[in-house]
């Protein structure tokens, strides 16, 4: 049995990988999603380059005057102000009227071990971000080597405790910029892998009916094999890309925020984003949340091409399908922004949301080792149950021509096989 | 013949699509060895008869055996199949093509890839290897195909129409290769409705007609028996009495007239009848008879409601119900 199940994964990988669409993909992709990161920043970097006011507040009556041109640099109109009990408060009070943009709190600790705390309305994009807290460590270290005192304890590079002001709109006080990139990004490639490659199995699957040459491939071995080679070679090629650009994406993480922080020494907080991107233990999970979904789905999308006859009822009958897809993609933000809600822990334990939301769940924190557990146990069970019913469909509707099977004929095809 | 003996064996095998029956309590049983032929109409069953014995389609009664064993074993790696709607890997290379048929009934892919060469080679293909299938105009497809259908050296071939669709030069060298796999002791079974290629290949002939078997029998036999059955006349004078009761139909052929006889008719009271008429015969003479004769008086007889006749000693023979 496993000779020819081991040919028709051969077949299917070699075949893919060759082709075009893959090389394209392969590459495009990786290009689309830096895009896709990149202009939202850049467009951020623009929109606030406005008149923008913030409050220096400076306990150390040193700092400012190192930080006041930098700051300028950086597009933000700088007022001082003197500290008091209650200056906290009003400062507080102007940001939210939109008066100003924010406030930087400047003291012997910012002196000390270069921390200081930003609080604003409008999170600074990561670049200005670092860009700030370099000007402070900087700043700090300067004083530090004027005087008497050594600068060792600022090595570390300091800290910018960046404070959201809670009543802004539509930002999280407790979202972190990376983790919840990694959790959205990660969810979204989820969908779109799990989607095109399981939409490939079921066009490949019609492919062979309508050609007729699943006649020939039945005859010298099970249905039931021939499905199985088809998935497994189909999620090998898959994983291949994926794999692809991970390693791609590692590799540049790994040159490039070196290279960055040699060009920019400035931005100390590099080191805090390369922290903060998924490590071995993500990208595992990130695996096995695909490969359990790809099983999943491409099951269902085999059974869907071997029903159909034509692209066009393929298409139609894929939709419900789809639909189980996107729906855990509509649920990723509200789930991202609050994690441990019973429906976000009830929804993402089902097992065809689970690949999607239980990823956004674990990226964004704070999910117990037992519900992530669960998942893959409950998908197993998925697989299983799913394997059983789709291998009858399949089996019945290769071999089958005439209209779109009803459910209830479905069903019998399940029974009889 | 033992239960062994036969390559494929039907009994009683009904297949209903809806209301249309389209096999109807059909009995088939192919010795090993031989080359044999299901003769039919368009429509009358044939390929639905090969699609069971494949197991494409399973039969409403009755029973299919391969080799005397249940056909799911025997059938994976036994049998080269070619359907009548030929399908291939459009996009794959034509030598991995025929090589992944081969894996996939137990070739190991290097013996598979050595054969795969000779065959190109020999179907005057060595230069399309590596090209992709969809590049090749039909007929060379069909070549592949036909390779791909052989590549695993099969007991037992099963070609749906294999003919068609090839030119007469092609047609050749498929009943050629035909011939080297029944000398090599390969059992075959094909379909066809081209008469010609059947007369030249089989040794035995199945008719189907309307979904029944109307004649089941050795081709040396039936010609035997169906000698007689036609009678060639050439003669000048008068004409009226090559009709008479004997005559189911009369041809027309190169100056004379071939007269098709009913069964069992005889042919001396019509020389009698011209003789006594005045004319003056040339020539009367009983003609080896056409496959495609026999045929169109069975299967035409048949799809024209009137009741054919058994003839006498020609194995087994079956008639349709009118």
């Amino acid at each position: 049995m496993w000779r020819n199940v081991w040919a028709v994964i051969r077949r299917e990988y070699i075949q893919r990988v060759r082709t075009k669409s893959f090389v394209f993909g392969t590459i495009a992709v990786p290009l689309i999603m830096i895009m896709m990161i990149a202009i939202p920043v850049v467009i951020a970097e623009r929109s606030e380059d406005g008149e923008r006011r913030i409050v220096v507040v400076d306990r150390t009556g040193v700092l400012l005057e190192r930080l006041e041109s930098e700051l300028v640099e950086l597009g933000w109109t700088v007022e001082p102000e003197v500290w008091a009990a209650d200056v906290e408060d009003r400062l507080r009070q102007r940001a939210e009227e939109g008066e100003i943009l924010g406030f930087l709190m400047l003291d012997d600790e910012t002196l000390g071990q270069g921390v200081a705390t930003f609080q604003t309305t409008s999170r600074p994009t990561p670049v200005r971000g670092l860009t700030l807290r370099g000007a402070i460590t900087r700043a700090a270290m300067e004083y530090r080597l004027e005087g008497s005192g050594g600068a060792e304890s600022m090595l570390s590079g300091g800290e910018l405790i960046v404070e959201m002001l809670s009543d802004t709109p539509g930002v999280n006080p407790d979202d972190d910029g990376p983790q919840f990139a990694v959790a959205y990004a990660g969810a979204m490639i989820l969908y779109m892998v799990i989607l095109i490659y399981s939409v490939a199995v079921m066009r490949a699957t019609l492919e062979e009916k309508t050609s007729r040459i699943v006649e020939v491939i039945v005859a010298s071995m099970k249905p039931w094999h021939l499905l199985l080679g088809k998935i497994i070679g189909v999620g090998a090629v898959s994983l291949t890309q994926i794999s692809i650009w991970i390693l791609a994406g590692t590799l540049a993480v790994a040159a490039g925020i070196p290279t960055l922080m040699s060009a920019r020494p400035d931005l100390t907080g590099l080191v805090d984003l390369q922290a903060a991107l998924p490590g071995f233990g993500m990208l595992t999970l990130f695996a096995g949340f695909f490969v359990a979904g790809f099983f999943m789905y491409s099951g269902i999308y085999a059974a869907v091409g071997a029903m159909c006859n034509t692209d066009e009822e393929a298409n139609q009958a894929q939709l419900p399908v789809v639909m189980l897809l996107v729906g855990p993609i509509i649920m990723v933000m509200p789930v991202i922004q609050d994690p441990s809600a019973t429906w976000a822990t009830v929804a993402s334990l089902f097992p065809l949301f689970s690949p999607i939301l239980m990823w956004a769940r674990i990226a964004g924190g704070g999910v117990p080792a037992w519900q992530i557990a669960l998942s893959f146990v409950l998908m197993a069970f998925a697989i299983v149950a799913i394997a059983w019913v789709a291998g009858r469909i399949y089996r019945v509707g290769i071999l089958m021509t005439g209209t779109l099977p009803s459910l209830p004929e479905l069903w019998r095809w399940v029974r009889a096989a | 013949m033992t239960e062994n003996g036969y390559a494929v064996r039907l009994e009683g095998v009904t297949k209903r699509f809806g209301k249309h029956t389209a096999v109807s309590e059909f009995d088939l049983e192919v010795p090993r060895g031989i080359i044999y032929g299901l003769l039919g109409p368009n429509g009358s069953g044939k390929t639905t008869t090969i699609r069971m014995i494949m197991g494409i389609l399973l039969p409403d009664e009755g029973s299919v055996t391969l080799f005397g064993q249940d056909p799911d074993v025997t059938r994976r790696t036994k049998v080269g199949y070619l359907p009548e709607e030929r399908g291939v890997y459009r996009k794959m290379k034509c030598l991995e093509f025929v090589t992944f048929l081969a894996e996939i009934r137990g070739v190991p892919r290097a013996e598979g890839r050595r054969r795969a060469l000779e065959w190109l080679e020999r179907l005057g293909l060595p230069e399309w290897g590596d090209r992709r299938v969809e590049d090749l105009s039909k007929g060379m497809q069909q070549k592949i195909q036909f390779i791909g259908t052989v590549i695993h050296e099969p007991e037992l071939l099963i070609l749906d129409e294999p003919f068609s669709g090839l030119d007469p030069i092609n047609q050749d060298v498929l009943e050629e290769i035909v011939r080297d796999f029944r000398a090599k002791g390969t059992t075959i079974l094909f379909s066809t409705h081209l008469m010609d290629q059947a007369e030249r290949l089989c040794e035995r002939v199945c008719l189907i007609s309307k979904s029944r078997k109307v004649i089941d029998a050795d081709m040396k036999e039936l010609k035997e028996a169906e000698r007689g059955g036609i009678v060639a006349v050439e003669f000048e004078g008068p004409d009226g009495w090559i009709a008479g009761p004997e005559v189911e139909r009369v041809e027309a052929v190169n100056g004379g007239f071939h007269l098709m006889l009913t069964a069992g008719a005889d042919h001396q009271a019509i020389l009698r009848r011209g003789v006594s008429a005045g004319a003056m015969i040339l020539r009367f003479d009983l003609v080896e008879p056409r496959l495609h004769d026999i045929f169109v008086r069975y299967a035409g007889a048949d799809a024209s409601g009137d009741a054919g006749t058994p003839t006498a000693g020609a194995g087994r023979t079956n008639v349709g119900d009118a």
